[in-house]
């Protein structure tokens, strides 16, 4: 038995195996080598502020970062826009991980569980007591602190509700809830006949607690007491919650089913009278040539008080995970972003209050009678409590009010349904 | 049996398969170890960085919720309901377009469409439209019928809108699956059994059936498992359990827990929960089915 000998073919294909391998072997290689060539390319170093702005006032913080970029060209600036809750998880997720943006801008009432987290850094090492000077105290303090420490600076103060009025359909606004009544039942018009309204008096984003807590003041109770114990299951809210229950339901001068975006939407095409709304949202009816007047939030008959909507400062805090270089670029970003110039432009766009001393004395805000209305408002405002429980204080409110809306509940089970949720929440948290 | 795997041929195909299996380890391995770690843990917003150990504290909160079981029924009437109506849908348009019709490339690109689309836009624009009083499905409605439904301001109204978001999401995926196994399936079966006189109905029962299993198996598999994991659609639609966090499933409300209230270790015993809920059903399923098995053994 002869066993089969290499055949010249056989030498020849197998070379040619070889060279075929050879090559492909190169080719991988110079790819890879490409490809970890690139990734080791020096890129510019990436500094970004997250916020929760209306486009009008993203287009100023564009244009301030684009400003400020021509200082640093080494570092590239740039802004993330968020919807305030999904910025807070994101943010805390991402700080969580080492990574995140170099500024966060939004209200107070986050500072508490991001301090919790860790997730942002104390300030008051970082800046000159002369800087720290320049913000206002009065009406609010635009400098917050929690547990001692300066964990925010503000560019605004306010981001309070008001009652905003288009002064074509409302020459006078209404200074009582029974004034509102009678005046959104001639408001509230049904043109085709079909049955419906074709225009209300006033939408807003009503089954959103924050913009149910001023009604609760405004029949004389509060969320917490003095241990920030909640203070939910009292009269107070019970009357607040069938007011606004009321106004949908009995006079019908506000729409079902109206979250921020249908309220705000239904305001800008005319299709409600008034809407009751906060200083971040003027920005965009002036651009949309909406002719608002600005006024506090009706008067409640029965107390004879005014619905104190929170008050709180806007503005940014720092990622705990910067360092070095880029810490030190996002202070004197932080320092350009409330210098007087630069709170002015958001006054300019949104009728904002600034925090600034030297810009809250400008007479772009002395002499501006939407501003003027707005720190009116301010005056009978409460200050947000910069605690964490005002979150799960938040969070336990929603569900049991939003039941009253769907007939799930009457507003005296929603009320003893919010504090039982809200007990339960703290208690989860705090053991 | 040891020499077998570690003999040199093998020692080249590990060495092949290792960046993919550290990358594996590195985002899928490690990231679940520490999940069935914290699950053990009291980690919440008071105790992030100082958590400690405390037993089985976190599934014993779970389990005796009433939130799970009302939200575990929820979960599995939404995943049965949207896969009855993702494989009926999605076989029947798939049986059409499989025909000799007009324009038939058109009508496919046109159903795929849904699926072309991203969740996030698709989800918030039937939110806007499940809008009682300025909706187009309300309005449309009204037009018809001279019906005003509430769909997102009541519980089961709410979970219908969700139902339908992800209906008009999943189905082109099974329609492409059935088609592909349509394509696969030999005419010559459904001339020899015309020739047998076979009815449309026979056919479809005795051979296109049949034949499209080993290929709608796995997809229906897949789609259970997405469906029951659709955070997505149920979060943008409801507002994010809208109303009163009574528009959940259990990923959503898992979600909420851990990231609206930051309950961490409740919310890890409770992802455990559901990933042993899957996993029982993937492995019971697979074996049922015998779905791993080669089609043509």
């Amino acid at each position: 038995m002869s066993y089969p000998q290499f055949t010249d073919d056989f030498k020849q294909d197998k070379k040619l195996l070889f060279r075929t391998k050879l090559w492909v072997t190169i080719i991988h290689l110079v790819f890879v080598s490409v490809l970890i060539l690139m990734g080791c390319a020096k890129k510019k170093e990436k500094i970004i502020v997250w916020s929760s702005m209306r486009p009008v006032e993203r287009a100023v913080l564009d244009s301030l970062l684009k400003e400020f970029s021509t200082s640093y060209p080494q570092f590239e600036f740039s802004q993330l826009f968020y919807a305030p809750e999904e910025a807070r998880t994101n943010f805390i997720i991402s700080a969580l991980a080492g990574k995140g943006p170099a500024l966060i801008h939004g209200a107070s009432d986050n500072i508490g569980p991001f301090v919790e987290l860790g997730v942002i850094r104390p300030m008051e090492d970082l800046f000159s007591k002369n800087y720290l000077n320049t913000f206002i105290e009065k009406p609010i303090p635009a400098k917050t602190y929690f547990r001692g420490h300066l964990y925010q600076i503000a560019d605004r103060v306010g981001n309070h509700l008001c009652l905003v009025y288009n002064k074509k359909l409302v020459p006078t606004p209404p200074k009582t809830m029974s004034e509102l009544i009678e005046m959104g039942k001639k408001l509230t018009v049904d043109e085709n006949g079909d049955g419906k309204p074709d225009r209300y008096a006033i939408a807003w984003n009503y089954t959103e607690p924050f913009f149910f807590i001023p009604f609760i003041t405004g029949y004389g109770g509060w969320i917490f007491d003095k241990n920030y114990h909640p203070t939910l299951n009292t009269e107070a809210t019970r009357k607040a919650a069938q007011l606004i229950y009321d106004l949908v339901n009995k006079y019908k001068i506000m729409p079902k089913e109206c979250d921020y975006e249908i309220a705000n939407a239904l305001f800008k095409d005319g299709l409600t009278a008034m809407i009751i709304n906060g200083p971040w949202s003027w920005g965009t009816y002036l651009k949309n040539k909406i002719p608002i007047g600005i006024a506090r939030i009706p008067k409640i008959d029965e107390t004879g008080l005014w619905p104190a909507p929170l008050v709180s400062p806007m503005g940014y805090s720092m990622n705990v995970n910067l360092r070095g270089k880029k810490l030190e670029i996002t202070k004197e970003l932080l320092k350009f972003l409330t210098s007087k110039q630069a709170v002015l432009r958001y006054t300019r766009v949104s009728g904002t209050i600034p925090s600034v001393k030297a810009a809250f004395k400008d007479s772009l805000v002395q002499n501006n009678p939407l501003i003027k209305a707005s720190l009116d408002q301010v005056m009978v405002g409460r200050p947000m409590p910069v605690v964490t429980e005002m979150r799960w204080i938040f969070d336990a409110m929603r569900p049991a009010y939003q039941g009253i809306f769907t007939g799930q509940v009457t507003p005296e089970q929603a009320v003893k349904q919010m504090q039982k949720l809200a007990e339960k929440l703290i208690k989860e948290n705090r053991e | 049996m040891s020499g077998y795997f570690f003999s040199r041929k093998n020692r080249l195909v590990y060495l092949y398969v290792m960046p993919a299996m550290l990358v594996m380890a590195l985002i899928v391995l490690w990231p679940f170890v520490y999940n069935v770690v914290i699950s053990f843990s009291d980690m919440n917003l008071t105790h992030f960085k100082n958590w400690k150990i405390i037993g089985l504290r976190n599934y014993v909160a779970v389990l005796s919720d009433t939130n799970f079981w009302y939200f575990f029924f929820k979960t599995i009437l939404w995943t049965v309901l949207n896969l009855i109506f993702h494989v009926g849908i999605g076989v029947m348009l798939a049986l059409i377009i499989n025909e000799d019709i007009k324009a038939k490339s058109f009508f496919r690109t046109l159903l795929i469409l849904p699926w072309a689309v991203p969740q996030y836009i698709t989800a918030l624009t039937w939110r806007g439209m499940f809008n009682s009083e300025y909706g187009a499905v309300n309005l449309l409605l009204d037009h018809l019928f001279g019906l005003q439904v509430p769909w997102l301001s009541t519980e089961w109204g709410a979970f219908t809108a969700c139902l339908i978001t992800n209906i008009w999401l999943g189905f082109p995926f099974m329609m492409i699956i059935a088609l592909g196994g349509l394509q696969s399936i030999p005419k010559s079966l459904y001339e020899a059994a015309e020739i047998d006189g076979a009815s449309r109905w026979q056919q479809f029962k005795d051979i296109t059936v049949p034949l499209l299993k080993p290929v709608m198996v796995p997809a229906i598999t897949l789609g259970v498992i997405w469906t029951f994991n659709n955070f997505n659609v149920v979060w943008l639609v409801s507002n994010g359990g809208e109303p009163s966090d009574k528009t959940h499933i259990l990923v959503s409300w898992v979600y909420k827990a851990g990231f609206t209230y930051f309950r961490m270790g409740y919310a890890a015993a409770f992802s455990m929960i559901i990933f042993a809920i899957l996993l029982v059903f993937g492995w019971r399923f697979i074996k049922h089915t015998k779905a791993t098995e080669n089609v043509y053994s």
